[in-house]
């Protein structure tokens, strides 16, 4: 089909392509940049919820609630040499006193803590693999021999609201994009009428002189797709311009929920194939609206 | 002889109306030339807009160049039409071609090379004196320019049958004359022709010519010749 832009000068000359003068690139210009920032979103989203969700269902920290301060040291130097011995453990790293209590301080005060507050002691593990609920179980099962009071956090439960929410704003844009395609092709379907209306004269004389059904749509297609062609690619550079920025301006965030927002290498090859899906689309809209319209004549 | 085009029993009707034409039966033979006159509004644009295959009858049988065209298939179609070349009576020439596309088209529709369509159209244009005008666009031409123009783009690819509604209506009485020996000239190599006029003058202007006279729908047929086989051509200089 994508052929069908080659056709010879003269056949060309049927049907005027004054190009960028009707509102067809521009419309399909807009959409286009509408739709590439909602993938661009949607495939920034996606990814940061792929690599968070299997980055942090890999983490958990054991807490261990012990009063003595001494007693808690030694507890947690066991509990961590005993899950060093468990398989499946990729690290184990034990958080410093001071560390935890620099977590609690903006909260608690300073001074407060371990005269009136008893502060767990924390170890971070790290799986090799997302553990299962039963693994985590058992884990806690085996190390409360070793520290009789603590409880095994994994990180997936506390931030799957978070990766809830960043999936279901995929799911959002995917929806978007969707409603996008539809109204794209919707427009390109008016364009086309529209054209076949401007030009059913030329069309009607050519059907008299025995032009076939085939050799109208491919003048509508080539116009339609060169259209389509300059809408997308005018689409495609400011949408890119705006990803690009955003980027920078993501990698500026201090480091934390939204620093894990980039837009991935394999985005720009999906984002790249989305106009090229468009000027199908739209020779193909093209087409199937000729040939219907003109299924209506004899 | 085998017939170009049989009509058996044909009427048409646009919507709900009332019959446009009326049990139209008649039969045009190859290398035959007719005239169709009538009143205005007895039929005549109708009766060359099924000749050239722009509708369908509402009822009847209507054979072409051996073929029943009333079930000939969509695909068909086109193969049929490049055998008639129409003039219009509203020319509809393509607005944004040029002269030379506009009397080119019909053979470029029909796939001619661009090389082999160059000499043809520049001599056609030669013959219909608008050689200077070549690149004109129709909105630049007179009346009488178009029609010329329209005349040349239905003959250029030779046709076995020729329709024209009105075909000098807007040229002088010289042209008019050119033009309508271009018909016979064209009918001498074996184009049938179906000339639609109001000036009855026109008949006198090619020997054997035949008329088919419609009166509200309906074909009279004064000569008689629509039944028979049509005597040999002869032109009066």
């Amino acid at each position: 089909m994508l052929l069908d832009f080659i056709l010879p000068a003269h056949d060309r000359k049927l049907i005027p392509e004054g190009r960028l003068s009707g509102p067809m690139p521009w419309v399909i210009a807009i959409m286009l940049f509408l739709t590439l920032l909602v993938a661009a979103s949607g495939l920034a989203l996606a990814d940061a919820a792929r690599k968070g969700g299997q980055d942090l269902a890999r983490q958990a920290t054991i807490q261990i609630i012990e009063t003595d301060p001494a007693q808690r040291a030694a507890q947690r130097a066991a509990v961590s040499r005993a899950l060093r011995g468990f398989d499946g453990v990729e690290s184990v790293t034990p958080v410093a006193d001071s560390e935890v209590r620099g977590l609690l301080e903006p909260w608690l005060g300073n001074g407060v803590i371990d005269v009136d507050v008893p502060v767990p002691a924390l170890v971070d593990v790290r799986f090799t693999s997302a553990p299962t609920r039963q693994m985590l179980n058992d884990v806690q099962r085996s190390l409360r021999n070793v520290a009789s009071d603590l409880r095994v956090d994994a990180h997936s439960s506390w931030m799957a609201p978070f990766f809830e929410l960043m999936n279901a704003l995929v799911w959002l844009a995917i929806m978007i994009l969707f409603l996008l395609s539809v109204a794209t092709a919707a427009v390109i379907v008016l364009a086309v009428r529209s054209t076949l209306n401007t030009h059913r004269g030329t069309i009607e004389i050519m059907h008299m002189m025995g032009g076939t059904d085939l050799q109208a749509a491919r003048l509508f297609q080539r116009r339609v797709g060169l259209d389509a062609l300059l809408g997308g690619v005018a689409g495609f550079i400011l949408a890119a311009a705006v990803i690009i920025t955003l980027g920078d301006r993501f990698a500026a965030v201090e480091p934390g929920l939204l620093s894990g927002v980039t837009f991935p290498v394999y985005g720009w090859a999906i984002l790249a194939l989305i106009p090229l899906a468009v000027v199908g689309l739209a020779m193909l809209m093209a087409r199937f609206t000729v040939i219907t319209a003109l299924k209506k004549i004899l | 002889m085998q017939s170009v085009v049989e009509f058996d029993n044909v009427g048409l009707r646009y919507g709900t109306g009332a019959e446009t034409l009326t049990d139209l039966s008649f039969t045009l033979f190859p290398g035959s030339f007719y005239f169709l006159t009538g009143a205005s509004g007895a039929g005549k644009t109708s009766l060359l807009k099924l000749l050239y295959l722009a509708h369908r009858p509402s009822r009847g049988a209507i054979r072409m160049f051996g073929h029943d065209a009333i079930t000939l298939s969509r695909e068909r179609l086109p193969g049929f039409r490049r055998r008639i070349g129409v003039v219009f009576q509203d020319f509809r020439l393509v607005p944004h071609l040029s002269t030379f596309d506009n009397i080119a088209l019909p053979l470029r529709i029909a796939g001619i090379q661009e090389k082999d369509l160059k000499g043809p159209v520049t001599e056609m244009l030669a013959w219909i004196g608008l050689s200077e005008r070549s690149d004109a666009r129709p909105a630049t031409l007179s009346g009488g320019e178009q029609q010329r123009v329209a005349i040349a783009r239905a003959v250029i690819g030779r046709p076995e049958m020729l329709v024209a509604d009105e075909p000098t209506g807007n040229v002088d009485p010289e042209m008019a004359r050119r033009l309508l020996h271009l018909f016979a000239a064209l009918n001498k190599l074996g184009t049938t022709v179906v000339v639609a006029t109001h000036d009855i003058h026109l008949l006198q202007e090619i020997d054997g010519a035949q008329m088919m006279r419609l009166d509200k729908g309906r074909l009279s047929d004064p000569t008689g010749s629509l039944r028979h086989p049509p005597r040999p051509l002869v032109l009066k200089n």
